[in-house]
């Protein structure tokens, strides 16, 4: 049984949901209000003393942070390893682009959006923190040149975490048209990877809960 | 195996300890980032990203210093102690490894840099993360003598580069009496200890030099 504490909007969840379905498991979904407070309490701690979404539960072993999340699922239930070959040179590609995703991908979003949205005073939008954004983007797009795919020349674990990230600026309607590679593997990893549709309904879901102000204001 | 890095870099410390551990040798190539060398075509082209610590394995170039760890472990371990190839022992190294860079070294980044770097003073907001970072490494601590397991794995060593260099600011790590336990004996059973207090110190020296 895969207990999965979760909620919708949240970008590495989802990454976790597309990659449960290429890998035809079923998870037991948990939503995790973070509004209400949900996540702290006692019982939740217990599973995950760092209170964080996602966390699984597998048959009683508990682990969270998204991308080791991911692997885990991949090395314990992808039969042909695809996802996530065992070569370490394949294997080290791969991680370098989940590492480049969360500190300088996600984290670019983490800058300039979270003060806007989550801050108990809103901050406004710093021009400095979206040019790390501009930054983030033009290293992914050169990381993407002459490569179908985020790490390999097939697809992996990378381009799921990447893809929850990337539609998360989307949705935030951060325009990313100035980086054609890119665009090019959005529109790509949109059609191949399995449950972008409910990737898609949980940034809907992000936007109609946290983004109004800001969207509304542009 | 080519190993562009720079002492006052935790993360390249992180790879020296973990190479020492492992018994590879490193052709270490400094990189003189506080004066643009990582710009240097011939680098970019190694590394389009142009960061450190970057690797390159007869030809195969590889950064992030926590995928530089699993690679090395992967590569050339004797055996799988340092990062266990069992699926639920490897995630808990793996989740302590990103708990590294997204949240404590992070906070290391968010707090520390700019009173470092900029002289600026200690910015509460971002002191509280330092906290809470180091009171989630303390729980993680408890009843542990390693911080994925019961024995040594390269989440410790990441972990002990990143620590350590909280003490450029003399930073009380006694507050976190889990934490503190941990470190003490760390420091004396990672391989290459020495060589990384002495990154520590010389950003101590640098930072003393500048603002004098």
């Amino acid at each position: 049984m895969l207990d999965f504490y979760y909620m919708l909007y949240s970008a590495p969840c989802r990454s976790i949901l597309m990659t449960a379905r290429a890998l035809g498991l079923e998870l037991n979904k948990k939503q995790v209000d973070l509004d209400a407070g949900e996540h702290l309490k006692p019982e939740f701690v217990k599973i995950n003393p760092q209170h964080t979404i996602p966390t699984l539960v597998d048959d009683g072993f508990a682990i969270w942070e998204s991308r080791a999340i991911l692997i885990y699922l991949a090395e314990k239930y992808d039969k042909d390893g695809s996802l996530y070959p065992k070569d370490p040179q394949q294997r080290a590609v791969i991680n370098q682009r989940l590492f480049f995703d969360l500190s300088t991908l996600y984290q670019s979003y983490v800058y300039y959006y979270y003060p806007q949205l989550f801050e108990d005073v809103k901050k406004p939008a710093d021009p400095e923190n979206l040019k790390k954004i501009d930054d983030a983007f033009a290293m992914f797009n050169t990381l993407l040149k002459g490569q179908q795919y985020a790490a390999l020349n097939k697809l992996t674990l990378a381009d799921f975490a990447l893809l929850a990230t990337v539609s998360t600026f989307e949705i935030s309607e951060y325009d990313f048209g100035k980086y054609p590679e890119v665009v090019r593997w959005y529109e790509n990893a949109k059609k191949v990877i399995p449950g972008w549709e409910e990737n898609w309904e949980g940034c809907e879901y992000y936007k109609k809960l946290y983004l109004g102000a800001i969207l509304n204001k542009q | 195996m080519d190993f562009y890095y720079h002492p006052c870099s935790a993360p390249c410390r992180s790879v020296i300890m973990t190479a020492k551990a492992l018994g590879v040798d490193l052709n270490m190539k400094l990189l003189k980032v506080m004066d643009g060398e990582q710009l240097k075509p011939e680098f970019v082209k190694l590394n389009p990203q142009h960061c450190i610590p970057t690797l390159v394995d007869d030809g195969f170039s590889i950064w992030e210093s926590r995928a530089i760890l699993t690679y090395l472990v992967e590569k050339y371990g004797a055996d799988d102690s340092l990062y266990p190839s069992d699926p639920q022992k490897k995630a808990v190294v793996n989740q302590r490894l990103y708990f590294d860079m997204g949240t404590l070294f992070q906070s290391f980044v968010e707090a520390i840099y700019p009173q470092i770097r900029n002289k600026q003073p200690a910015d509460p907001e971002a002191m509280q993360k330092v906290d809470s970072a180091f009171g989630h490494l303390d729980t993680f601590l408890e009843d542990q003598e390693y911080v994925a397991g019961d024995c040594l794995t390269v989440a410790d060593i990441a972990l002990l580069a990143s620590v350590s260099t909280f003490e450029v600011v003399d930073f009380d790590i006694a507050q976190y009496p889990n934490v503190a336990r941990w470190y003490e004996n760390a420091k004396e059973v990672t391989p290459g200890w020495e060589e990384n207090w002495d990154g520590v110190q010389l950003i101590k020296k640098l930072v003393q030099e500048r603002n004098e």
